[in-house]
């Protein structure tokens, strides 16, 4: 699906976004990333970084070589040809994939929802589910194997190559040395892409990932740097002193991507969140703090013309409900106005990312539908508009009837998803970077911005609205699983 | 200040989480004014007594306690409050007399070897110093053989394993089986982080399984009401 510029949402200005750029290239500068890893620092070093003990300082101009070197066309191809497509930088083209590595699967008990762990057989399920939804473009990894580590990627790999006919992203590797097998087993390169969790926030190189990411990069495979800090426990509560942090560590990233190959296949994925400070440090992913950061996180990599790897729709519920439905549907409209590509878990994911359901599958696949058709309706490019329409029409697609409350939550939602609380000036920027220093250099750890979040926490950074709570009728839902085998059996 | 004011300025230092003057402390204005490590010292200066002072450290968590379980208090004023004491207990436990020493325990913690993820560890580190217990945490991504190194070094009472991801929970096995190996059968494991259950626990021999951090503090306290 193309979005018109006419409904892409600018949250910040250029020139706000420049200044986040700007205190990231000093955050690269002056405080460093931390890298152990040996033969990357001599790579990074080779190309103009400084090093002093294990901290790397990356330059502008490294910054700006990586910028303009970054593919800006990324093909990804399918079994089923059909199914193929390019990511081009300057285009507003949207895809949506699943995602997740979730640890359980949420499943109706008569009485409700359980969970149990996930095995290797729903790995085969949920794949062939998602190759009969309409709005799952491609297929990232949604649970593991309950195969030994050693036989993990293999495992996988086979499941793939005879489960799933679209683009496949089998997020990360176990072990490295199985990437040959990995690409035997599935056939052809091309049809495959990863995700790496590169730097470990604030600012630290992740040796086992970047051991994975030079082995990738080297044969030329897509991966999406992915960089996933919780505000208020590894980066800043700020919304301001995150994304410095989050957007100082995709840069490095970037860096090191075309210091490995120049033209590296590279997409930036931001996901901002927060830590739940309210209760007990949880991650938020679905929240209006949330999707407003990762919005944002998606404009700051488009404004860089960049590869753009989005997360949407995660949401923080623990079973399919009404609640979960509301934020999945804000989450996926502002990050598809934000101009996010290539959405990353935006189907099926519950319990912020611990979980998935088959059932949850088929509502998103509704849902997303829903969203994508108020998009082409709309004539206004008010997006606020779009996010209201759309959370209504698929509330009461599953039966809820929005009365006024229901409403007023909704606007209360938008409000803060559309409205910065901080201010984007030098001054406060200074601050954050303080901030991030400090923690970076003292020991302590998450704890360092946990106590440093007290403030923010009483201006109410975090959105703390009332829930949309109602039974969805799942009629509909369960006719459609049970024309496939063994999908309603838990 | 005589030495009621002091006392009451330390006991209000700690529930308002202002650890020392570079702390900016509950509400970001806190900065440049004394908090709870200065208000330690200068109460033991004064003469003080040290068990007096311990006393106080309770009062003031319990407090603490309530006004988080009232929602008056969020987690980072909770850990705010945790840390002072952890921190003062530096200071105080030299100076308290042999026998009547504050402690509760020895409690060893870290993050399994190719494992990050510290986030809930730091808060149970932090949250178990200032329930009064002497915490050495390893940090993340800790080999087994550091952790049992550890334990001959530390001595501890507990030892707590984290791990988040359930390629790495299988490393919390070898750990247990070491320390039971090498016969420390008197400390008890925790364990604790997303994939991990109580039907693991039992499985690869820990004695206890933690969904969160008060289910830690409750099974420590009820351990001590034991002995
Ligand atoms: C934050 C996070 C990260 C951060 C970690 C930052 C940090 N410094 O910790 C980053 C981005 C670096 C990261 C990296 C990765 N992560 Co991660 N991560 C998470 C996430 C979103 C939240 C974890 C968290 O902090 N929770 C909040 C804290 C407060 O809760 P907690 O840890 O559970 O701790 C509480 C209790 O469990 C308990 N507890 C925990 N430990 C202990 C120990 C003791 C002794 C006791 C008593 C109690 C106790 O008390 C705590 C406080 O109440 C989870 C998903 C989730 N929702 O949990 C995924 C998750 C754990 N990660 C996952 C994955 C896959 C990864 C990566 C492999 C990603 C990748 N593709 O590269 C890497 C691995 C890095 C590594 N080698 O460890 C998966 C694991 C899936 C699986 N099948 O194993 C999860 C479940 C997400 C997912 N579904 O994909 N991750």
């Amino acid at each position: 699906m193309i979005i018109p510029d006419a409904q892409q949402l600018k949250l910040l200005a250029p020139s706000e976004m420049r200044l986040i750029h700007a205190g990231a290239l000093r955050l690269l500068s002056q405080v460093g990333v931390k890298v152990s890893h040996e033969g990357i620092a001599e790579k990074l070093v080779s190309r103009g970084a400084q090093q002093k003990g294990n901290r790397i300082f990356i330059n502008k101009n490294m910054v700006d070589s990586a910028l303009a070197e970054t593919a800006k066309t990324i093909q990804f191809d399918a079994p089923d040809p059909a199914y193929g497509f390019t990511l081009n930088t300057s285009e507003n083209q949207v895809k949506f994939g699943t995602g997740g590595q979730a640890l359980y699967i949420v499943h109706p008990d008569g009485n409700g929802w359980s969970k149990r762990p996930a095995v290797s057989d729903d790995l085969k399920k949920i794949l062939s589910l998602c190759d009969q939804l309409k709005n799952v473009d491609f297929v990232t990894r949604p649970v593991e194997c309950d195969v030994p580590e050693d036989q993990m990627d293999v495992e996988k790999a086979k499941i793939f190559r005879e489960y799933c006919s679209k683009p496949m992203n089998v997020a990360n590797l176990v072990k490295v040395e199985y990437l040959d097998k990995v690409l035997e087993i599935i056939g052809n390169p091309a049809h495959v892409s990863f995700v790496i969790s590169l730097v470990s926030s604030p600012l630290v190189l992740d040796t086992a990932a970047g051991e994975k990411f030079v082995a990738l990069l080297e044969k030329d495979l897509p991966v999406a740097i992915s960089c996933c800090p919780q505000g208020g426990s590894t980066a800043p509560f700020s919304e301001v002193g995150e994304l410095l942090q989050l957007h100082a560590e995709l840069m490095f990233g970037f860096v090191l991507a075309n210091v490995i190959r120049p033209g590296a296949k590279v997409l930036y994925r931001g996901i901002p969140i927060t830590s739940n400070l309210y209760t007990d440090g949880s991650p938020r992913w679905c929240q209006p703090d949330c999707i407003r950061r990762v919005a944002i996180a998606a404009q700051l990599c488009r404004f860089y013309n960049l590869p753009c790897c989005g997360t949407a729709g995660v949401s923080d519920e623990a079973e399919p409900s009404a609640q979960g439905l509301s934020e999945k549907v804000l989450s996926w409209t502002y990050e598809m106005a934000s101009g996010a590509q290539y959405i990353n878990s935006a189907l099926g994911m519950l319990e912020q990312v611990m979980s998935v359901s088959y059932y949850q599958y088929v509502i998103d696949d509704i849902a997303l539908g829903i969203v994508k058709d108020n998009f082409k309706a709309d004539q206004s490019g008010e997006i606020s508009k779009i996010a209201k329409t759309a959370t209504l029409e698929a509330l009461s697609h599953f039966g809820v009837a929005a009365d006024e409350k229901v409403e007023a939550e909704i606007d209360a939602r938008i409000r803060h998803i559309e409205n910065a609380l901080e201010p984007y000036d030098e001054e406060y920027i200074d601050k954050q970077l303080a901030v991030i220093e400090k923690a970076v250099n003292q020991s302590g750890g998450s704890t360092v911005f946990m106590k440093s979040a007290r403030k923010g926490l009483r201006e109410g950074y975090i959105y703390r609205g009332n829930r949309i709570d109602a039974p969805l009728n799942l009629t509909a839902v369960n006719k459609r699983l049970e024309n496939i085998d063994g999908l309603t059996k838990f | 200040m005589n030495k009621d004011e002091l006392l009451n300025a330390l006991e209000n230092s700690i529930i308002m989480g202002h650890l020392d003057a570079d702390d900016e402390g509950y509400d970001g204005t806190m900065e440049g004014t004394p908090g709870t490590l200065e208000y330690t010292e200068q109460a033991l200066e004064e003469g003080v007594e040290p068990q007096k002072i311990l006393e106080l450290f309770g009062r003031a968590m319990e407090e603490v306690g309530k006004l988080f379980e009232t929602d008056e208090y969020n987690l980072p004023d909770m850990l705010a409050s945790a840390e002072c004491v952890g921190e003062a207990m530096d200071i105080l436990e030299p100076k308290l007399q042999a026998g009547s020493s504050s402690q509760k325990g020895k409690f060893l913690i870290a993050t399994v070897k190719g494992d990050l993820h510290d986030i809930g560890k730091n808060i149970v580190a932090t949250m178990i110093k200032g329930a009064g217990y002497q915490v050495k945490d390893l940090g993340i991504d800790v080999p087994a053989g550091d952790i049992l190194q550890s334990i001959r070094d530390f001595k501890p009472d507990f030892v707590g394993l984290s791990a988040l991801l359930t390629t790495t929970m299988i490393e919390m096995e070898q750990v247990v089986k070491m320390i039971k190996d090498e016969g420390f059968s008197d400390i008890k494991v925790f364990i604790g982080g997303a994939p991990t259950s109580k039907k693991f626990a039992t499985k690869i021999g820990a004695d206890y399984y933690c969904r969160d951090v008060m289910d830690a503090i409750h099974i420590l306290e009820k351990l001590r009401e034991a002995s």
